[in-house]
């Protein structure tokens, strides 16, 4: 059996074309290409495709022998989605890990990196809040937080900036609160 | 390079109407693989441009437009015969009709710069 014809049974094996068909195939591909070749006609001619392995796969794809491979076109589109959906992840959830971390973590002070606004922020009213939904009120205007670390239910007793005051928003410098706390009762 | 764009263009036509030629050619009598070639050949048609007509066959097999069989042939190994199929007469009827409808449009488009061409 020629060589292209070899690799062309190998192929549908690795394929899983079931062995009866793919022995159909290559003995008719046997037999055309040896009558070719006794009219003096190429085998290229014939075959109009030196790579067997892909000629073996159009063939018994097209036959309906292995599924068809998926466009390209969706597979672009699977990756346009995947994308946008890490896209959403690193947006929304990524942060409010970060928030949720706040209460969990060890650190001395508090220090979340809100998103920044341009232009001038009203400090929130954060008194009497436990401290983790202070972090949370203050990221959502605009603003760091800053607090002792302890208790995620411990109390804010006081707050620099007080509520109402009016700071510059868009710099690390200025647009950050202050928080005191005392542990909650009970 | 331009006979090369030549034959892509002419590869690419036939290949909207190669699987009606292949019809065309067993509608009447059977045919194994390499004689569908050579009567295509004797129509006219002697190359079948990129790819082969094998895959095409098989396409055809699986849409029940072509009918087959193993036979011996004159001498040789058993061939498998293809012929096309009472469905696949009706394809065939109708891809005429619509080859026809495409040629003629294109004619009266390209009628007005054959002049010039030529």
């Amino acid at each position: 059996m020629p060589p292209y014809i070899e690799e062309c049974r190998r192929e549908w094996k690795r394929l899983g074309v079931p062995d009866s068909l793919a022995e159909e195939m290559a003995a008719e591909l046997e037999a055309d290409l040896a009558e070719a070749e006794a009219d003096g006609v190429s085998a290229a001619e014939i075959l109009g495709e030196s790579d067997p392995r892909r000629f073996a796969r159009t063939w018994a794809t097209e036959r309906g022998l292995v599924p068809e491979p998926q466009p390209k076109k969706n597979r672009t589109w699977m990756w346009i989605t995947a994308s946008l959906v890490l896209l959403v992840f690193l947006l929304l959830v990524f942060p409010a890990f970060a928030i949720v971390g706040v209460s969990s973590g060890g650190s001395e002070t508090v220090d979340v990196s809100p998103v920044r606004r341009a232009g001038p922020i009203r400090v929130p009213k954060l008194l009497g809040l436990p401290v983790c939904k202070a972090v949370v009120t203050a990221n959502i205007a605009g603003l760091d937080a800053h607090a002792p670390n302890g208790s995620c239910s411990a109390l804010v007793v006081r707050q620099k900036p007080r509520a109402g005051a009016v700071v510059a928003g868009n710099t690390a410098g200025t647009s950050f609160v202050k928080l005191w706390v005392r542990p909650a009762r009970g | 390079m331009r006979r090369m764009a030549a034959e892509s263009r002419r590869s690419q036509m036939l290949r909207g109407v190669l699987d009606l030629c292949l019809l065309a050619v067993v509608v009447d009598e059977p045919a194994y693989g390499y004689e569908m070639t050579r009567r295509l050949k004797e129509r006219g048609l002697s190359t079948v441009g990129e790819g082969s007509i094998y895959p095409l066959l098989g396409r055809l097999e699986r849409d029940g437009l072509v009918a087959t069989h193993r036979a011996a042939s004159d001498g040789g190994p058993p061939r498998k015969y293809y012929r096309t199929s009472p469905s696949g007469r009706s394809a065939l009827a109708e891809g005429v009709r619509a080859w026809r409808d495409v040629r003629n449009e294109v004619d009266s488009v390209l009628a007005a710069v054959e002049a010039e061409v030529a």
